[in-house]
């Protein structure tokens, strides 16, 4: 691992340069004002259309490497025969510039899944053609826990190039094969390294002010999971909730699907594939009518088994990077911190 | 406060009640909490940040509440429009319910909002409100309240209105254009209470249920058009939606549309009928030929 300095100036070339270069850039951009304002990661063409100080966009990154729609084939009916068109699975060369380290872990994390028995072509077609330059941050709100995890707000997870932000631009480390072959591409814009101490303060500070919101164990929370399937604690877990799914829809790490065929035309379609998630009673409704997780309290005790206990047990990741927008998108108030805080305490009462 | 909190005690002491719906502390401001003992009542609040139509919640959709049978619930001017609607469409039945009302001068925009209330603060759903106090009440309680702010800004509809259709077009395909069709509108809504909603029917697919254009130009104006007449204005959908989608201004329209052409405005009273469940010999009818 290597470390330079990028200066502002020098960030808003290296935009140019890539879009000069035929690469796609996507960074967290403001549009709109007033009420209608949406901080998103976007597509942008020049530097002035990136926002690094607004903090967390309000969509993930995951819409990056798995859309909420995207066509997997196409048929066309011929008489009594079928053609089948692919599609793509090369894709443009991206740079997301800007993701914060909890964005940036969600699809390493993912990626275990995707190449688990099947090599998902279209993950892993995007995820190779981009590059991912992190920014460190120092906290959202109250509802960041991403050290609750095991990452940080300058957590290297998942990202190719680390920046911290220091005077007058950025401290920046080089973590990957892909993020060398940037700077080599582009080394111009990129300068001596002397800022480490600096950026050493900031991801200091940083951690501290994340690490008050939330101080759980995950070993311990697993382990309890595991045990209690049938606990009293999940009988009233999500009186609030409304199974609406809007934490699924925000999360960085949720991932199911759903597979439909919709007709484009008479003797034409495509065979797309959907957001779902398992917030709705229609996710596990039999054709039968029986429905397994019959009630919302069992839909969200699944939410947080398969998160903290599932996933880790099949890959040995924690199927959550702490970025709190479930609990900042909820309707209703739910908040996974205080469920982590409230399952921290009985499994250190059963240990 | 005291009152709601004693009242609370009172209700689920003497059995009149299984459960309190109303709000409490949370981690971001105030949310919906269910008090079951009455040793708990003192957990109740209310202010100007208690945001959420806990109507919703008597909404017969909702499995896992079902159980409760007698509920209370403390509602706002704009969620008692929504109870009126549920027992007017015989979803809930007035003596299964006990509603505590709250006078009310408005609320802002979140819950995790400090609260006070200024023209940038105020929910816009707030801004033409007329009730200060809901008519359909067993108990009601709070200070006398005068009526929101205004908001800042221009009117958006009247903004909406002035446009092309084109640019109109423009304007709502830009915004729809994000939506991930979670359908968090419709699950937070207390009048969308369908056993099987439209959108959720595969045979035939009525709306595509992809996230492209098209599939969500659909399930919106469908929303919409079965919220005609039935929309109590709580923008909860528009709070709910993930993705920052202003669906309050597709439904306000649509609310202005069925006052201009029914002379109807949903009220807290349930046995006025809504528009689509009444005949009436002088409705307008120069549209059918």
């Amino acid at each position: 691992m290597s470390a330079k300095t990028l200066t502002q100036a020098d960030l808003a070339s290296l935009v140019g340069d890539l879009v000069a270069a035929g690469t796609r850039v996507v960074a967290p951009s403001r549009t709109g004002v007033g009420p209608l304002q949406h901080l998103d990661y976007r597509e942008i063409k020049k530097a002035d259309e990136m926002t690094l100080d607004a903090g967390l966009p309000k969509r993930s990154i995951k819409e990056l490497f798995f859309p909420p729609t995207e066509v997997l084939f196409r048929w066309k009916q011929k008489k009594n025969d079928f053609e089948l068109q692919e599609v793509e699975t090369k894709f443009q060369k991206t740079v997301v510039i800007g993701a914060r380290p909890c964005d940036a872990a969600a699809p390493e994390i993912v990626d275990r899944l995707m190449n688990w028995d099947y090599k998902d072509e279209l993950w892993n077609g995007r995820r190779e053609a981009t590059t991912i330059v992190a920014l460190a941050c120092d906290g959202q709100d109250k509802s960041c826990f991403c050290t609750a995890v095991g990452l940080g707000p300058d957590s290297t997870k998942g990202a190719d190039v680390l920046l911290v932000p220091v005077k007058g631009g950025y401290h920046a480390e080089i973590l990957t094969a892909k993020g060398e072959a940037l700077v080599k591409d582009f080394g111009k814009r990129f300068g001596e390294a002397k800022s480490a101490d600096e950026a050493g303060k900031f991801r200091e500070t940083a951690r501290a002010k994340v690490e008050g919101n939330l101080k759980v164990d995950p070993k311990p929370i697993r382990t309890w999971l595991d045990g209690h399937f049938e606990d009293k604690y999940w009988g009233e877990i999500a009186l609030r909730c409304h199974g609406c799914g809007a934490c699924a829809s925000v999360c960085p790490t949720c991932h199911c699907f759903d597979i439909v065929d919709e007709p484009e035309g008479i003797y034409e379609g495509a065979r797309r594939r959907n957001w779902d998630t398992c917030q709705t009673g229609k996710f596990t409704l039999h054709g039968s009518g029986h429905n397994p997780r019959g009630t919302q309290n069992m839909r969200f005790r699944q939410r947080v088994t398969h998160k903290f206990a599932i996933y880790p047990r099949k890959f040995e990741e924690i199927l959550c990077t702490g970025c709190g927008r479930c609990a900042r998108a909820c309707p209703g108030g739910m908040d996974l911190l205080e469920i982590l805080s409230d399952i921290g305490q009985m499994a250190g009462g059963a240990a | 406060m005291q009152a709601l909190q004693e009242l609370a005690r009172k209700l689920l002491t003497d059995k009149t009640a299984n459960v309190v719906i109303g709000w409490g502390q949370g981690p971001r401001g105030p949310r919906p909490i269910f008090v079951t003992q009455p040793e708990h009542a003192d957990r109740l609040i209310f202010d100007t940040r208690c945001v959420h139509n806990l109507a919703t919640y008597l909404n017969p959709r909702r499995a896992h509440l079902v159980p409760f049978v007698k509920k209370a619930v403390v509602v706002k001017p704009c969620d008692a429009r929504a109870v009126a609607g549920l027992i007017r469409e015989t979803q809930v039945k007035r003596e299964d319910v006990v509603l505590i009302g709250m006078r009310c001068g408005g609320v802002v925009r979140d819950s995790d909002m400090d609260g006070k209330l200024t023209e940038a603060t105020v929910s816009p759903r707030c801004m033409d409100c007329p009730d200060r106090e809901p008519k359909l009440a067993d108990h009601l309680m709070g200070e006398e309240a005068s009526a929101p702010p205004k908001g800042k800004g221009p009117d958006m509809i009247a903004k909406l209105d002035a446009m092309s259709p084109a640019e109109r077009w423009e304007f709502w395909q830009k915004e729809l254009e994000r939506c991930v069709r979670c359908h968090a509108c419709r699950e937070v809504c207390p009048m969308c209470f369908c056993d099987r909603c439209i959108a959720d029917k595969s045979m035939p697919q009525w709306i595509e249920s992809s996230p492209h254009p098209r599939g969500n130009l659909s399930w919106q104006m469908t929303r919409v058009m079965h919220m005609a007449g039935r929309c109590v204005g709580c923008g909860e959908c528009t709070r709910a939606c993930p993705v920052d989608i202003p669906l309050g201004l597709i439904l306000r329209k649509m609310t202005q549309t069925v006052e201009e052409r029914f002379g109807y405005r949903v009220s807290d009273d349930p046995t006025v009928p809504a528009p689509m469940g009444a005949y009436r010999l002088d409705d307008k009818q120069e549209f059918i030929l």
